[in-house]
C-alpha cells in the first residue's frame, strides 16, 4: 500500500520537474526552484524491530574505510541470509559533493554514510529518523550517548518526543599528533609532551637537531585538522560547539581564535612544517612520515593501521596537550555513521543492519580497520599505537572533549578552512583577515 | 451540412494544385526541414541554458524552496574578492592554453611547412596524442610529476638546482604557471595539427615562387604561411581560449584551486557552489556570467579574423 502511494508520489515530482523543465519563465508559483522536490514517505522509521521475510537488498553508499565495510557486510550476511547488502563505494570529495543530489533523488541508496549537508536532508525529511529504534534497540547501552548526541541535527523527535537520531556510528574518529620513535630520540625527546608549550619546545628541538619537526598534508584537511586541534586547547569547548552549530550570536572572531592562529603562522615561519606542506595531501603526508620523513605527523585515527603495518612499535600518538599539564583532553572526532533514506522501502531491514554494527562482533571488525570500535569494552585490547589512541580517546570522551570537526560549521567552510590554513602556513595572510573570512561564510549560512 | 459530397477526381486535383502552390511560395517550408534538428538543439541546448539564466535569480540551495533575489547573485559576483580572481586566474590561464601553444604551433609549422616530407601524417599524430589522453588523467599524472620526489623536481636535482626544487602545485608563486604548463603541453599539439593541415592547401608552386623572388625563412612564412592560416588561426584561439575560460578537469584535479585562491577558476567555482556548497542560484549566476564572457570573447575572436579578409 505504502509502496504504491510512493510511487505515485515519485511519478508526480517526476512530472512536476519536467513541466518545470519545460516553462522555465512562463513564472508561476509551482516553478520556484525546490518546489518540485517532493518529501518522500514518513519521516520515521516504524517502532517494529522485526527482522523482514523474504529476500531483500540494502543499497548502501559510503566513502569510508571500503575494507572495513566490506568485512562488516560479510559478517552481518552471514547472521541474516535473508538481507543482502550491497555496498556502493566513493570517493570522499565525490561523496560529499553529490551528497544532497544522491540523496533527494528517486534512487537514493537506502543506507548512506553521515556527512557534511545530512543536517538539512534531515530538515527536508530526505533521511529517517531512527529515535524509536534507539529505544526498542537500546542503543544508548551499546553506544556512549556523546557519539549519538553528534548526529541528531539538532532536532527533536517527532516520532518519541525526545532527541532525534539520524544516523548510527560504526566507527569513531580523532585527530591527534603520530610520532616516530626513533627520530624522537634523535632529537632529545624521550616522552609525549604534557602540555602545549612542551609540544613547542619539543618541535624547536627537532629543527635544532636537522629533522623535518612536523609532517602536515594542507593540500587537503591536513592543515586544518593542526588549525582545529590547537583551537581545541584554546577555546572553550562549549563556545566551539555553539559555533560548529550554529548558534546565533556565536562568533569565530575571538581572542582564543586569533591565538591559535597565530601559533599556526609562527609555526611555519620557524619552519616547522614540512616544506612541502601545501602540496602535499594527507594520505601522502602519512606515506612520507613512514618514511621515517619526520618526527611528528597531524592526522586521524584512520591513519594508524597504514602507520601500525609499516612502522610497527616505531610508531605513537597522543592527542594534541592542553595548555596545563591538568588540561582536559579535547580532540577533534567524528564517527563514520550511517542514515537511512526515506525513500528506501525496507527500513525494518535498515534498522536490522544498523543495529548490528553496534553488536561486540562488528566492533572487533571495527577495531581491527584501525577505527575506535562505539564500545571500547566488547572487544580485545588493542596494541602499539592502536593502544595509545585507544587511550586518547577514552581520556577524551571521559572529559567530554570530543568536538566536532569545523567544517560541520556551514557546507562551504571546507573549503575557507583549507584555502585559509594555505595561507596561514604560507605566511600570506594575518589572523584577523582568516577568521573574518570564517565569520563571513559562518554568518552567510547561519545568518548573524 | 448543406455541401454535396465532394467529387474524387476534383478533389485530388485540388490536393496538387495546393501542393504545387506551396512549393513556390510558402517561405516556411524550409524551416520544417530543420525543425527536428532544432528541437533536439533547444531541448538540450537553449532549454538548459535558460533554464540556468532563470535559477540565478533565485537563491536556492538545491533541495528546500528557493527565494527569488533578482539580480542579486549577480551583484554579489562583483562584490566577492574569490569570484573576482577566479575570473583573473582564468585570464592568466589563457596565456598557457591559447597564446603560447598557437605560438608554438606556428613556430613548429614554420620549421615544417618549407618542404613536403614523407611522414607529416607521423607528425600529426605524435602532435595529436595528448589530445587523446583524458583530462583527469592528465591532471593525475601531472601532479606526479609535479610532487615533491616527482619527475620535475628529480631533472632539477640531476643539474644541480636544488635551491629550486620544490611542490610545484603546493608554492604560491608558481601554482598557477604550473597548472598553465599543463594547459601548454595538452593544447599545443592541438595547434601544431591544425596548423599543419592547413599548411598543406597551400599551393607548393606560391614557396618556389618566394623562393625564386629570394625570400628567406621567415619571409617566407610571413608572406605565404601566414595568411594561408587565417582560418585555422581562429580555430585555434576559439577552441583554446573558450578551454582556457571554461577549465576546470586539470584544476580540479590537480590543485583543486589551492594553494589558498591561487589556482581558483571560475568552472571550478561552479562546481563547488553548487554541488558542496548549496549556492545553486549564485553558481548559476556565475556560470551565465562565464558563459557570457567566453561568448563575447569568441566574438571578437570571430570579428578580427573576418575583417582582415
Amino acid at each position: 500500500m505504502r509502496d504504491s502511494t510512493h510511487r505515485v508520489r515519485r511519478r508526480v515530482a517526476a512530472a512536476v520537474c519536467a513541466v518545470a523543465l519545460v516553462l522555465p519563465l512562463a513564472a508561476c508559483e509551482a516553478l520556484t526552484p525546490g518546489s518540485a522536490t517532493a518529501v518522500p514517505g514518513p519521516t520515521s522509521v516504524p517502532s517494529s524491530t522485526a527482522v523482514p521475510d523474504g529476500d531483500v537488498t540494502l543499497r548502501l553508499q559510503f566513502a569510508d574505510a571500503p575494507l572495513m565495510v566490506d568485512a562488516l557486510i560479510a559478517a552481518f550476511e552471514e547472521k541474516h541470509p535473508g538481507i543482502e547488502v550491497e555496498p556502493q563505494y566513493k570517493t570522499f570529495s565525490d561523496y560529499v559533493q553529490n551528497l544532497k543530489l544522491t540523496m533527494t533523488s528517486d534512487t537514493a541508496p537506502d543506507i548512506a554514510q553521515y556527512a557534511v549537508g545530512m543536517t538539512d536532508l534531515a530538515a527536508d525529511g530526505h533521511v529517517l529518523d531512527l529515535a524509536p529504534y534507539r529505544e526498542a534497540y537500546g542503543w544508548d547501552e551499546a553506544v556512549p550517548p556523546v557519539s549519538l548526541d553528534q548526529l541528531t541535527a539538532g532536532r527533536t523527535s517527532e516520532a518519541t518526543g525526545g532527541r532525534a537520531l539520524f544516523g548510527v556510528p560504526a566507527g569513531l574518529s580523532m585527530t591527534g599528533i603520530y610520532y616516530n620513535r626513533e627520530l624522537a630520540r634523535r632529537a632529545g625527546i624521550d616522552s609525549p609532551p604534557r602540555t602545549l608549550a612542551e609540544f613547542e619546545e619539543q618541535l624547536a628541538a627537532a629543527k635544532e637537531a636537522d629533522l623535518t619537526p612536523l609532517g602536515v598534508g594542507a593540500l587537503d584537511s591536513g592543515g586544518l585538522h593542526l588549525w582545529a586541534a590547537l583551537l581545541n586547547q584554546l577555546m572553550p569547548t562549549d563556545e566551539y560547539w555553539d559555533w560548529v552549530n550554529g548558534r546565533k550570536g556565536a562568533t569565530m572572531e575571538n581572542p582564543a581564535a586569533v591565538e591559535a592562529s597565530e601559533l599556526m603562522v609562527e609555526w611555519g615561519r620557524k619552519g616547522y612544517y614540512s616544506e612541502s606542506a601545501n602540496g602535499t595531501a594527507q594520505v601522502d603526508s602519512t606515506a612520507r612520515f613512514a618514511e621515517g620523513d619526520s618526527v611528528f605527523l597531524i592526522n586521524g585515527n584512520w591513519a594508524a593501521g597504514q602507520l601500525a603495518a609499516v612502522m610497527g612499535d616505531g610508531v605513537g600518538f597522543f592527542p594534541m596537550p592542553g595548555e596545563r599539564a591538568g588540561s582536559p583532553t579535547v580532540a577533534s572526532g567524528f564517527s563514520v555513521s550511517y542514515a537511512v533514506s526515506s525513500l528506501t522501502e525496507h527500513p525494518e531491514a535498515a534498522g536490522v543492519f544498523l543495529d548490528f554494527l553496534t553488536s561486540p562482533e562488528a566492533g572487533q571488525i571495527i577495531g581491527d580497520n584501525g577505527f575506535l570500535p562505539p564500545n571500547p569494552d566488547a572487544v580485545g585490547k588493542p596494541a602499539g599505537v592502536l593502544a595509545d589512541i585507544a587511550r586518547g580517546h577514552r581520556r577524551a570522551v571521559a572529559d567530554d572533549g570530543i568536538t566536532t570537526f569545523p567544517d560541520f560549521a556551514a557546507p562551504a567552510m571546507l573549503d575557507r578552512l583549507r584555502s585559509g590554513v594555505q595561507k596561514l602556513i604560507a605566511d600570506r595572510i594575518g589572523p584577523a583577515e582568516y577568521l573574518d573570512s570564517l565569520q563571513d561564510e559562518w554568518e552567510d549560512h547561519h545568518g548573524k | 451540412m448543406g455541401s454535396s459530397p465532394p467529387v474524387p477526381g476534383r478533389q485530388a486535383a485540388d490536393r496538387r494544385v495546393r501542393g504545387r502552390r506551396a512549393r513556390g511560395r510558402s517561405p516556411w517550408r524550409g524551416y520544417v526541414y530543420v525543425l527536428p534538428a532544432f528541437a533536439v538543439y533547444f531541448a538540450f541546448a537553449v532549454l538548459p541554458a535558460l533554464h540556468t539564466a532563470y535559477l540565478s535569480l533565485f537563491e536556492w540551495d538545491g533541495v528546500t524552496l528557493g527565494d527569488w533575489v533578482g539580480l542579486g547573485n549577480y551583484a554579489e559576483i562583483l562584490q566577492d574578492p574569490v569570484l573576482r580572481r577566479s575570473v583573473f586566474n582564468a585570464l592568466v590561464l589563457v596565456v598557457f592554453f591559447s597564446f603560447v601553444p598557437i605560438v608554438l604551433g606556428l613556430l613548429s609549422t614554420g620549421l615544417l611547412a618549407r618542404y613536403r616530407r614523407p611522414g607529416m601524417g607521423a607528425y600529426r599524430f605524435l602532435f595529436m596524442l595528448p589530445q587523446v589522453v583524458p583530462l583527469v588523467a592528465v591532471g593525475v599524472t601531472w601532479r606526479w610529476l609535479y610532487g615533491d620526489d616527482g619527475v620535475v623536481n628529480q631533472v632539477f636535482r640531476a643539474v644541480g638546482l636544488d635551491g629550486v626544487t620544490r611542490a610545484w602545485l603546493g608554492d604560491f608563486g608558481a601554482a598557477l604557471i604550473a597548472v598553465g604548463l599543463v594547459g601548454t603541453w595538452v593544447l599545443s599539439g592541438l595547434c601544431m595539427m591544425l596548423f599543419l593541415s592547413g599548411v598543406q592547401k597551400v599551393d607548393p608552386s606560391l614557396y618556389e615562387a618566394a623562393r625564386i623572388d629570394g625570400a628567406g625563412p621567415i619571409r617566407e612564412f610571413v608572406s605565404v604561411t601566414l595568411p594561408h592560416l587565417r582560418g585555422e588561426l581562429a580555430v585555434a584561439m576559439t577552441v583554446t581560449t573558450v578551454a582556457a575560460l571554461a577549465s576546470f578537469d586539470i584544476v580540479y584535479v590537480t590543485t583543486n584551486g589551492g594553494p589558498g585562491e591561487q589556482t581558483t577558476v571560475p568552472g571550478l567555482l561552479v562546481y563547488r557552489l553548487a554541488f558542496s556548497e548549496g549556492k545553486v542560484g549564485l553558481a548559476a549566476a556565475l556560470a551565465v556570467v562565464l558563459g557570457c564572457l567566453i561568448l563575447g570573447i569568441v566574438y571578437l575572436i570571430n570579428r578580427l579574423s573576418r575583417s582582415q579578409t
